[in-house]
Order: C-alpha cells, then structure tokens, then sequence
C-alpha cells in the first residue's frame, strides 16, 4: 500500500478514537466510531483474496448498522429528554438500545457472531488492531453510560459472552478464531463488573489487551495461524515458545501470572455485592476457556514433533523482525502481579 | 409520541428490520443501511427546526456527509465482493465459516 495512504489511515484511526474519547455530544461521539471504522476498511481489504473481502463486508455490515443504532437511540434520547449529554441519556429505551448496540461494536456474546469470522480472514497485524485499538473508542462509551443501562442487561450480556467464549473456542483449530472466542470471555468479564466498579472494567480491558498483543505479536512472529504449525514452533524458536505458554496460561488466568489479578479482583467485588451465584458461573465459565488455552500449551511445547531431527534447534537465520513491543508487552503480560496493589491505585 | 417521531422511528425500525431479516443481496442491505441514515437525517433536521436550536443546524449535513462516505464504502465492498465471489448473494459469503 502507498505509504501515504497508509500514513493517513492510520492517523484516522487514532483520529476516531480520540475524537470518541474527547466528545460529550452523542453526534461527535457517533462520528469518532464511523471514522474509526471507515479507516480499518481499506486496512484489512488490502490482500484481494476472497477471504479479506468477506471479513471486510461482515466487519463493514456490523459496524455500521451498530453506529445507527447507536445515533438512533441518542436521538430519540434528545427527542423525549432534550439532551444531547453522553452521562445524561436516561431514556430507558435509548439507554438499552445504546448498550446493545455497544455491545453489537466489540462483540459480546448473542451479538459475537461476527467477531470469529471477521477475525479470521485478517492478518495477524490488522487482527492485533481490531482486537485491541478498535475495542477502546466503544469502551469509552460504555464506561460513560454505564451507570444509567438496565444491571439485569449488562449481567445478561456479561455472563453470556463468557460462557459462550468458553464453549466457542472449545472446538477450534484456528489460532485467529481462538483468539477471538477469548475475546469475547474477556469481554464478558469486564462487562459483569461494569456496574459495580467501573474503574476493574478499565483494569481488566488493559490487561486484556497487554495481554492478546503478546499473542498476536508472538504468533506474527513465528507466522503461524493454525494449532498443528505450533506444534513446529520448539526446534525453531524455544525461548518464545516457552514465553508463549507461559502467555497463554496468563490469558487462561493462572495465579502467579499477570491475567489472574483481573480474574481475582472481579471475583473478589462480584463476592463483595452479594452475587455468589454469579461469581461462581463466572469463575467455572474461565474454566471452559483454560481447556482450550490448555490444548494450545499442550500441542506447544509439551508435544515433540515427529522427525529424526534429534538436535535442540536446527541451523536458523536470525529473524528480521522488530521484536521490542513483542518484549515489552510479555514482560507485562507475566510480571505484572506482585504489584496489584500499585495498579489498583492507578485505576 | 407525536407522529413525526412516530414517523422517523417505523422508517428507522423497519431499515433495520429489513437489515436483519432479508438476507439476499448484499445490494439491498446496503439500501437498508441507507434507509436508516435518511431517516437519521429527517430525525436530527426537525429536532433542530422544531427547537429553533440553530447551533444545530450543521449536524444533519455532517451525518449526510457521514452517510455518503459510508455508502460509498459499501459499494467499494459490493464491487470487491463481486469481483472475488463472483456474485453479491450474501448466502456466498460463507468462507470463513468452520
């Protein structure tokens, strides 16, 4: 692509976002999310094959139809309360509309039907920005309208995502549509607390993206995108896929990893308000997503491929690639949970 | 509900509901998707004659504007779609499925 079409695309990105996190004004707010996804388009239609363009007309059909639904119910917001405010809607029907349409943007669970698919027929670099970049500008907007939605809805929405999240992922060989059932698992975790401390929603969604970019970068890294090339990663690479599990077990939310402190923290106020029941759907539902993070650390490196090659690791070149975020972020991704104490404080 | 508003949201709720429920052609729900932004565009216009708010006046056309770059990129899409699938049936679109 023509690098100043490219710089001018990504620069829109950034654009849309800021300009959704900047606006009090439902209609500013409205025109931050269409930027963002009228930038992405060109983004992941660029490879011509047919599976590019399919993702693109799915991703392109959802988002906008949820950006209408979304200026729909703000302007029948204004209609019957005369207010424009993103912290004021309080209209029961716009409030509703609003989050299922939010909720319809990042892919929570009756409406996640896109995400996998969509997923899929992206590159890993567009896909690491779809599951990461693209999820703040609606979570800007749902954190803001987050005390005036229905607590049933959001409860519905939070413990559906997570369990269909584990049970999606269940039965998957691509690493890209793993990837996005997790998502969808973590989404509905940051979704459940929403309206009992809004402030671990924020945690959890950092985490999480910390988190999947370690995966997206690693997997673009070794340029894999199915389980049984995984299975090739020990001879070529070991020290990232060691790192690798240890990421994935992190994502699945082992303790003396970083993806526990969200888990625990949310556990730990879901128990505080008085919802046993819910805690524990939500902590067996992690476990349908541990099984299918499990899988992927099995056939990673507790597997030995069957060759005669019997060295450690073969002759290789030293790979080209940056490899500095990919660092950054895995450091993150595994050290981070001594000092809870000082994140919670940032949050 | 007076029968303006009345009017704006059937338009808007059954551009949805076409969106949702008449899955064919990729053509059509681009025209549904466009149904739903002119009735957007009937909905913020009158909000802002009927309340004389003048400072609102620009915002019906920055969501035209909005709405044409949109429907431009759905129509980019047909044109990719029918040059990779051969066709703009959305029953077709089903490689990434598994």
């Amino acid at each position: 692509m023509n690098p100043y079409v490219l710089t001018t695309l990504i620069l829109s990105l950034g654009l849309g976002t800021t300009l959704t996190f900047a606006s009090s004004h439902w209609l500013l707010a409205w025109m931050g999310l269409e930027i963002n996804t009228m930038a992405i388009i060109p983004l992941m239609a660029q490879q011509h094959h047919p599976r590019a363009t399919e993702a693109t007309t799915k991703y392109f059909l959802t988002q906008a139809t949820a950006a209408a639904m979304i200026l729909f119910a703000s302007t029948m917001n204004a209609w019957t309360m005369g207010d424009w405010n993103i912290n004021q809607i309080s209209h029961p029907l716009a409030t509703t509309t609003v989050t299922l349409a939010l909720a319809l943007k990042i892919g929570l669970a009756p409406m996640h039907f896109w995400l996998p698919e969509v997923l899929q027929g992206l590159s890993l670099t567009t896909g690491l920005v779809l599951s990461t970049w693209q999820k703040l500008a609606p979570f800007a907007l749902i954190l803001q309208i987050s005390q005036n939605t229905n607590p049933a809805l959001l409860t519905t929405l939070g413990v559906m995502s997570a369990l269909v999240g584990g049970w999606g992922g269940l039965n998957q060989t691509q690493l890209r549509k793993l990837l996005a059932y997790s998502s969808i698992a973590h989404l509905g975790w940051m979704i459940i607390i929403l309206q009992f401390m809004p402030a671990l929603t924020l945690l959890n969604l950092t985490i999480y993206i910390t988190m999947t970019s370690t995966m997206f970068l690693s997997l673009k890294i070794m340029a894999s995108t199915k389980i049984n090339s995984l299975a090739l990663a020990w001879p070529k690479t070991p020290t990232l896929t060691t790192l690798i599990m240890l990421s994935l077990l992190s994502l699945g939310g082992l303790p003396p990893l970083t993806g526990f402190m969200p888990k625990w923290l949310i556990l730990q106020e879901l128990t505080k308000q008085d919802l046993p029941i819910t805690a524990t759907i939500m902590a067996m539902s992690a476990l349908l997503s541990l099984f299918f993070y499990l899988r992927l650390c099995y056939t990673t490196t507790l597997t030995t491929f069957p060759n005669t090659n019997n060295t450690t690791s073969p002759w290789r070149l030293k790979s080209t690639q940056i490899t500095l975020p990919l660092t950054i972020t895995i450091i993150l991704t595994l050290m981070l949970l001594p000092i809870t104490p000082a994140i919670t404080t940032m949050f | 509900m007076t029968p303006v508003h009345f009017s704006f949201s059937s338009a808007f709720t059954l551009g949805l509901m076409g969106l949702a429920f008449h899955r064919t052609h990729l053509l059509s729900a681009l025209l549904c998707l466009e149904g739903m932004m002119l009735s957007l565009y009937i909905a913020l216009s009158l909000w802002c004659l009927q309340l004389e708010a003048t400072m609102f006046s620009a915002a019906p056309m920055l969501l035209l504007a909005f709405s044409a770059c949109e429907a431009s990129a759905g129509l980019a899409l047909l044109v990719a779609t029918a040059r990779t699938h051969g066709t703009d049936h959305l029953q077709n679109l089903n490689l990434l499925q598994c």
